[in-house]
């Protein structure tokens, strides 16, 4: 029975003679994490290809105050991110933590403000002045309208996933597991996140800005 | 790892205030030349390409590493 434990140890524990080096590991990470990224270029591309077969020159009228405050919101989470990084990467740890609790704070608002504003899941009117503070797209309004809730959605899709990461990373980085010359987990999220960010600047000219009201 | 802390955190503010300014810009384009396609694809690509390169550091991608 000894005999086994000490065999399954040297498989999954301690005997790691069978790995490449660690520089070899963490470029083969980067290439595999941007593999995947430039993979959903590919999906995020055919909704925003859609976009301007579906619209053409025009828009739906959306509040574009609202677009322009969720993509502040996202800038600042995206610059949390790289601040944490950063702040692993030479050490400190509490800097870390903070602003990747930041950054997880600031995609939670950008959720809010796409599903509790922009689709306006209860229902809602309110406006300040001229600028409306809820949506009033329906998914059922056609197919024009349909488009819309696929590119916020499965972007907020990705938003979700991101958020969980970053707080995935921020509890293990509470327990002490990153270190300045091991801390791809850190780096992983964040190449994510950033990526999202990367999506949402091209969706939100292209949902808020282009083209004429229709 | 060869720049210093500040120096990394100091790139990073600067360009989330290029990213900022962009941003109003574009906001403005939108309104002063009614949604045209071409300037705001352009301003959308510019900020794509600064979070890519200062925030992804794409460039390491084929950066030998040392530790």
């Amino acid at each position: 029975m000894s005999m086994v434990t000490t065999t399954s140890q040297e498989h999954h524990g301690e005997d790691h003679s069978h790995e490449p080096p660690w520089p070899v590991q963490l470029k083969s990470n980067r290439l595999g994490m941007w593999l995947f990224m430039f993979s959903e270029v590919f999906l995020f591309g055919a909704l925003l290809t859609a976009r301007f077969i579906l619209w053409g020159q025009f828009r739906p009228r959306l509040s574009q105050e609202i677009g322009l405050v969720a993509t502040v919101i996202l800038l600042f989470s995206s610059w949390f991110v790289y601040r944490g990084q950063t702040a692993i990467e030479f050490g400190d740890r509490k800097a870390f933590q903070r602003n990747f609790l930041l950054a997880a704070i600031f995609g939670t608002l950008f959720l809010i403000g796409v599903v509790f504003f922009e689709w306006n899941i209860f229902g809602l009117s309110a406006s300040i002045g001229p600028i409306e503070l809820f949506g009033h797209l329906k998914p059922s309004d056609g197919v024009e309208s349909g488009i819309f809730f696929a590119m916020t959605g499965w972007h907020a899709l990705h938003v979700v996933t991101g958020v969980m990461l970053l707080l995935i990373m921020w509890n293990k980085g509470r327990r002490g597991e990153f270190t300045p010359g091991r801390s791809w987990g850190v780096e992983g999220a964040g190449l994510y996140w950033h990526f999202v960010d990367v999506v949402w600047v091209f969706y939100y000219p292209a949902l808020y800005l282009m083209g004429l009201p229709m | 790892m060869s720049e210093s802390k500040s120096k990394a955190l100091r790139r990073g503010m600067w360009t989330f205030v290029a990213l900022m300014v962009l941003t109003i810009l574009e906001f403005g384009v939108a309104i002063a030349l009614r949604g045209s396609i071409i300037p705001l694809f352009l301003i959308a690509l510019i900020k794509a390409a600064m979070i890519v390169w200062v925030f992804m550091h794409i460039y390491r991608l084929w950066r030998e590493e040392s530790h």
